[in-house]
């Protein structure tokens, strides 16, 4: 884990080496497959369950290789985080699959009651998360942060590639209580170094660093914000990046000595820009008081537009142009 | 039909109208859930003291959810028999800073879940069902819930999920009691029929009088039998039975206020103490009668 300089000559400033170089970096298919059959391969506690959602989430493998650690509940996600939390009641690890905009409005309290009050681990994942479905409003789940984060001794994570995607689930294993995750569909970056990367609970990982502006992100939004970063890096723009995968319970210390590291922080976030990310970091800086400007970017308090993720985070200006142009301006 | 041995059934009423005894004593402190916990008596004394298998750990081999916060007045009358809670402790209920609950939350003493929010208990009582199959267990999940509860949508995916899944450890009890929180059951929503509509949904069901213990023992007695279905109980209970004196006291109970107050009536509670402190005296002579002739 020896700091290494940054690809480019602009950037003298070294970090950890966790974010792969552009040309390292992978696109790998149906990642939540390999994911989830590795895991319940090596733990038969682990039992994978699904709302008539598993090939939406990339649960194949698991189906049918090993049926005994798959449980179909139907279109039913109340009965599903219900059946879950009575699976963990009977010793088991149970993990719920289907689109974030269901988990989280569909089964709320289903999470809280059932799962949020007990001592044994429930883990919820919501794939598609915020503006990463293509179907406008009723599958774009743009709060469940939020929602998430304000459930007592709840923990919220919101990974970024296949690399903490992985291995977070792994710790959510290990977790007691509830556990809401957001998750990856389809073909999912790897831009974290497995070899360097190591998931801990609330740590944050500075991807990039370097002062002026802070940009701190959290899932797909990292992606994003790497984007950017690759185009600022070419810009010779002086900046750093924080991932912050675990939205609670989050390293509040990391936080700030992050944000009072630099005079401007912009949060990005594949979530509304109230009560995610954005609202937790200016929550943290506001505790300590004289902080730096934070702007949260992320989606302005209005519905999202369908589509592909490509013109939705155009619309939103969300794109790795947009966003490497507002971080100047932010800037300046 | 019957195992129901006359000192078996006899031994039940004792217990039943010790938990009404011990309904009373609690809601004479503050108010409370009286009604339904008088009525729930006798299917309680059934469950705690007959149906479920004790394990050698002075607690149950089989497992006991009640998804009905409302009820759990029940199994709190029915562990302070069992030496769990002392009345002491449960005469605290419903005070600033007591320690116990009206509606417990997962991980009270005997308590396998948080049960305030009515409708998330079935599918978790379902999930360990199937959990404890899937262990390979001979566990059984009894699950008590509310007529009223069949309002939420949620307890009918988990009777699809039950009968799907072919849960025969998995034994429902419907408190019939046609009353919810603001009126009659079938006032407010109708829910009948409620069997016709379990044996739709896959349950093998059988409607008992849930004030008649023989009755409840049967049900239980058939259950055990039942193959490749879940297993439900409509228990038709009828609130406040077993004490007389409350029958006519007020039309609708549904929390009596302390004092006995309440916006829809008013409950004076003396009568019915004296009352069931009686039937115990009366039950536990007729046992001793029993218990002689047999010797």
């Amino acid at each position: 884990m020896s700091p290494v300089p940054y690809e480019n000559s602009c950037h003298r400033k070294s970090a950890r080496h966790m974010l792969l170089t552009k040309e390292e970096r992978q696109r790998v298919p149906s990642a939540f497959d390999d994911i989830s059959f590795d895991l319940c391969r090596r733990r038969d506690d682990v039992i994978m369950m699904s709302a008539d959602l598993s090939h939406y989430v990339d649960l194949f493998k698991v189906t049918k290789e090993l049926p005994d650690q798959f449980v179909e509940v139907g279109m039913a996600e109340q009965n599903l985080v219900g059946v879950a939390a009575g699976l963990a009641k009977a010793g088991f690890v149970p993990i719920t699959s289907t689109f974030g905009s269901y988990a989280s409005r569909r089964c709320f309290d289903q999470m809280v009651i059932c799962m949020g009050t007990s001592k044994n681990t429930g883990i919820c994942i919501g794939f598609t998360p915020g503006i990463s479905s293509p179907a406008p409003i009723h599958h774009q789940g743009t709060e469940d942060l939020g929602m998430l984060r304000a459930v007592p001794n709840a923990t919220v994570i919101d990974p970024m590639d296949v690399t903490d995607f992985a291995q977070a689930l792994d710790v959510a294993c290990e977790t007691p209580g509830l556990v809401y995750m957001r998750g990856h569909r389809g073909t999912t970056p790897k831009m974290l170094d497995p070899e360097t990367f190591k998931f801990e609970l609330g740590k944050t990982y500075p991807l990039r660093t370097g002062s002026g502006v802070g940009v701190i992100s959290c899932g797909h939004a990292s992606q994003w914000a790497v984007e950017a970063s690759d185009i600022l890096v070419d810009q010779c723009v002086d900046h750093s990046l924080l991932h912050v995968p675990t939205i609670k319970p989050v390293n509040e210390q990391e936080v700030i000595d992050y944000c009072f590291a630099h005079d401007q922080i912009v949060t990005i976030e594949n979530h509304q820009i109230s009560t995610g990310l954005g609202g937790l970091v200016s929550e943290i800086v506001c505790k300590v008081g004289r902080g730096p400007r934070i702007t949260r970017i992320g989606v302005p308090d209005s519905w999202a537009p369908g589509g592909s993720i490509r013109h939705i985070r155009q619309h939103f200006g969300l794109d790795g142009p947009a966003l490497a142009k507002l971080i100047v301006e932010v800037m300046q | 039909m019957t195992s129901n041995s006359a000192k078996r059934i006899k031994t039940l009423e004792l217990q039943a109208a010790k938990m009404r005894r011990n309904v009373v004593d609690i809601c004479m402190q503050r108010g409370g859930y009286a009604g339904q916990g008088v009525a729930l008596s006798d299917v309680g004394a059934c469950i705690y003291f007959d149906e479920m298998r004790p394990d050698e750990n002075g607690w149950y081999h089989d497992r006991f959810v009640n998804s009905n916060g409302h009820d759990t007045i029940i199994n709190f009358a029915a562990m302070a028999e069992l030496g769990i809670y002392t009345m002491e402790e449960l005469r605290t209920m419903g005070a600033d800073g007591s320690p116990i609950d009206q509606s417990p939350i997962e991980g009270a003493r005997g308590f396998e879940i948080t049960s305030g929010s009515l409708g998330t208990g079935v599918s978790q009582a379902a999930g360990i069902a199937l959990g404890e199959r899937k262990k390979g267990s001979d566990k059984r999940v009894f699950c008590l819930l509310s007529d009223g509860e069949l309002h939420e949508g949620s307890v009918w995916e988990a009777f699809m999920f039950a009968a799907h899944y072919k849960l025969s450890n998995f034994i429902i009890i419907i408190d019939n009691n046609d009353l919810g929180a603001t009126g009659k059951t079938s006032e407010v929503m109708a829910v009948e029929p409620i069997k016709e509509k379990m044996e739709a949904f896959g349950f093998h069901a059988r409607q008992v009088n849930g004030n008649a213990i023989p009755e409840i023992l049967d049900a239980f007695e058939e259950a055990r039998s039942v193959k490749g279905k879940p297993f439900a109980m409509i228990a038709d209970t009828k609130i406040f039975a077993g004490i007389g004196v409350y029958q006519d006291a007020i039309p609708f109970a549904h929390f009596v206020g302390a004092n006995g107050r309440w916006d829809t009536g008013y409950l004076e509670w003396e009568p019915g103490w004296k009352e069931i402190l009686g039937t115990i005296e009366r039950l536990e002579a007729e046992l001793a009668a029993l218990d002689r002739g047999q010797t």
